[in-house]
């Protein structure tokens, strides 16, 4: 399994984290790491997760958030270049 | 413009075109009740007899129409009540608002009377979900759900308003600030367009898989174009059935674990599988590897997240099906492979099943399909009668079938068949249920009766769990486990005690009786006894595949 990271724009409000982390919930998926911080801009929050999967786990978890209304924004970060689309 | 909190809700519902909402009153909705009685004139209000039935008649309403349809309960009990309907919408990607009250805003979070998070309990079976805490944002807040749920890939929004927001004053409450869906759907590339239509054209054999994203798109016409082009068969997820009319040389109606043996031979044995608005449902594909075996896989889709999800595809685009097939048709040219087409004509030939003169659920839903026509809306409930109507009614008309697909919730059909009716004019509905899922819902006969609704209830009453049963008689040694209903419910006196109409029917010729001087303005009940051992064939076991087929 290889490690990866999330990086997520969010809306800065109640209830994203709870949203954002439902989802790995739901599959089953650990956070090693969670990192949250509002950004230069106060509507929008920055998070940074990692956890470990594949890569069918990391374009699922990729594609998955970038439903949520609330984020704004998805990079994923790997240890191989990859693209979401 | 002043306007207070249940004000605005009425403001934006009728801004957003609804005319019909189905819901239950309860004490943290009164004010908004209280602004629907004063609106009566604009806004229908159809009382159901429980809110489940009521976000299953929305669904139905929804899936009928093709309009966001809306839904109202309580806080507490009458929220929770919503989930199994508000999962199911969510499943079968249907637009739906979901309206609910809770506590006025100082007394959330203490456990007050009637208070439960619905938007935590909801989180994972929406589109998106929002609890209004300052009434300055509600109009914002519906004009966003009504715009998240008719957009992209449809689904259930739902919007949770304490008391206190509902009787607030909003001194400026200007709306039109939210405008249209913008959820950042994808539009094909021409260079993706370039590289399907080459494949297509060095395959011999091609299949098309057409599912729910069909309808919801509108590409009925552009299916039917694309498969004249490429003379392609069609097999159909439950979700996409009725978007071609049964009749088309080549539909080969469902496919997938109870689906129409040519729809699953013919899908197995082609080279390439375009797949249209599909997401590649267990309950269709069972085994993935022998699925994909052979044959180029071609996936489009309006949501990203659904390509490679449970099926990998070789190619795909991400985008609403009528806008890719209106790129991919001008490209493709005509073919015609006489073998493949020959090939497909005998597996329909073997698919057909002898004829019976008796009192079979095949006969039963056959026989009341002659008095119904191609506009008739059909509902069903879950279990062996649904996939027999799957397989043997016969939809003509896109929009005319209301199911539980992904959710299989037992006890959807008579809320979806009411929103159905509704939604269509106060026309004859049709629902075909089981004795076991119309034991679920079926106080929703009194809504049916008091909104004078000519709904023909079907009961296909075995007596037993059939899908279970059967799966016991072949998985569990005949180990009938909690799915014999040793109940004595008499279900024309039911219907009769409901002031609807019963009638019971054991032979076909008194179906054919009962079928005849339908009352125009309630419902009636038609208790079918069958068999309580006949078996939805063919039959895929759970993830196996084609070679694993039971027909009889």
């Amino acid at each position: 399994m290889e490690r990866f990271t999330i990086e997520l724009i969010v809306s800065n409000h109640y209830g994203v984290l709870n949203r954002i982390t439902g989802l790995y919930t739901r599959r089953g998926y650990n956070i090693d790491s969670l990192h949250v911080s509002e950004t230069e801009n106060p509507e929008r929050s920055r998070m940074l997760i990692t956890s470990k999967g594949d890569e069918y786990i990391q374009t699922q978890m990729a594609r998955q958030l970038a439903k949520l209304h609330d984020v704004q924004e998805v990079i994923l970060m790997t240890q191989v270049r990859r693209s979401v689309d | 413009m002043k306007l207070n909190g249940a004000q605005i809700v009425i403001d934006r519902l009728l801004a957003h075109g609804v005319t019909t909402v189905f819901g239950y009153p309860g004490g943290q909705v009164l004010p908004l009740y209280d602004e629907l009685y004063k609106n009566a004139d604009k806004i229908h209000h159809v009382l159901t007899a429980h809110e489940q039935g009521a976000a299953h008649a929305a669904d139905g309403y929804a899936r009928t129409s093709g309009k966001t349809a809306v839904v109202i309960a309580t806080s507490g009990p009458g929220a929770t009540n919503l989930v199994t309907g508000i999962a199911n919408a969510y499943l079968d990607s249907v637009p739906l608002v979901a309206v609910t009250g809770n506590v006025a805003v100082p007394l959330l979070g203490r456990d007050s009377f009637q208070e439960v998070d619905i938007m935590g309990i909801t989180q994972p079976i929406v589109k998106h979900n929002y609890v209004v805490r300052d009434v300055g944002a509600l109009g914002d807040t519906l004009d966003e759900a009504f715009a998240i749920a008719g957009s992209g890939r449809r689904g259930p929004v739902l919007v949770d308003i304490p008391k206190d927001i509902q009787t607030d004053v909003c001194e400026r409450c200007d709306a039109g600030s939210v405008v249209g869906g913008g959820d950042g759907t994808a539009h094909p590339r021409v260079s993706d367009v370039e590289r399907i239509v080459s494949a297509i054209k060095n395959c011999k054999k091609p299949y098309i898989y057409a599912g729910g994203g069909v309808l919801a798109s509108g590409a009925e016409a552009e299916l039917r174009a694309l498969s004249e082009r490429l003379s392609a068969p069609v097999g159909f997820s439950m979700m996409g059935l009725s978007a071609l009319p049964d009749d088309y040389a080549l539909n080969l109606g469902m496919t997938g674990m109870h689906g129409k043996y040519a729809a699953t031979v013919a899908k197995s044995e082609c080279d390439v599988l375009i797949a249209l608005g599909v997401r590649f449902s267990d309950r269709a594909t069972g085994n993935v590897g022998e699925y994909r075996e052979g044959k180029l896989i071609i996936h489009v889709d309006i949501d990203l997240a659904e390509i490679g999800k449970n099926v990998p595809s070789h190619m795909y685009v991400c985008g609403d099906v009528k806008e890719v097939l209106a790129k991919l048709l001008p490209a493709l040219p005509a073919m015609r492979n006489g073998e493949w087409l020959s090939r497909v004509e005998t597996l329909k030939k073997e698919d057909c099943q002898p004829e019976t003169a008796c009192f079979t659920p095949r006969n039963i839903i056959k026989t009341v399909r002659r008095f119904c026509d191609d506009e008739t809306v059909v509902a069903t409930d879950v279990g062996q009668h649904q996939m027999w109507v799957m397989q043997h009614y016969g939809f003509m008309k896109p929009r005319t079938l209301l199911t539980s697909g992904g959710l299989g919730a037992m006890g959807y059909g008579l809320g979806a068949a009411i929103g159905g009716c509704m939604a269509n004019g106060k026309r004859k509905t049709v629902l075909f249920t089981g004795d076991g899922s119309f034991g679920m819902n079926l106080t929703e006969l009194a809504t049916a009766v008091s909104q004078e609704l000519p709904v023909v209830i079907i009961i296909l009453n075995n007596g037993v769990l059939g899908l279970p049963r059967q799966w016991q008689t072949v998985f569990f040694e005949e180990r009938y486990s909690q799915s014999t209903l040793d109940r004595k419910t008499d279900f024309p006196a039911l219907a009769n005690a409901f002031g609807a109409e019963g009638r019971s029917a054991e032979t076909l010729a008194q179906l054919e009786a009962a079928m005849q001087n339908l009352p125009g303005d309630k419902p009636v009940v038609i208790d079918c006894r069958i068999d309580m051992d006949e078996k939805v064939l063919p039959m895929i076991p759970p993830g196996g595949s084609v070679k694993d087929i039971i027909v009889n």
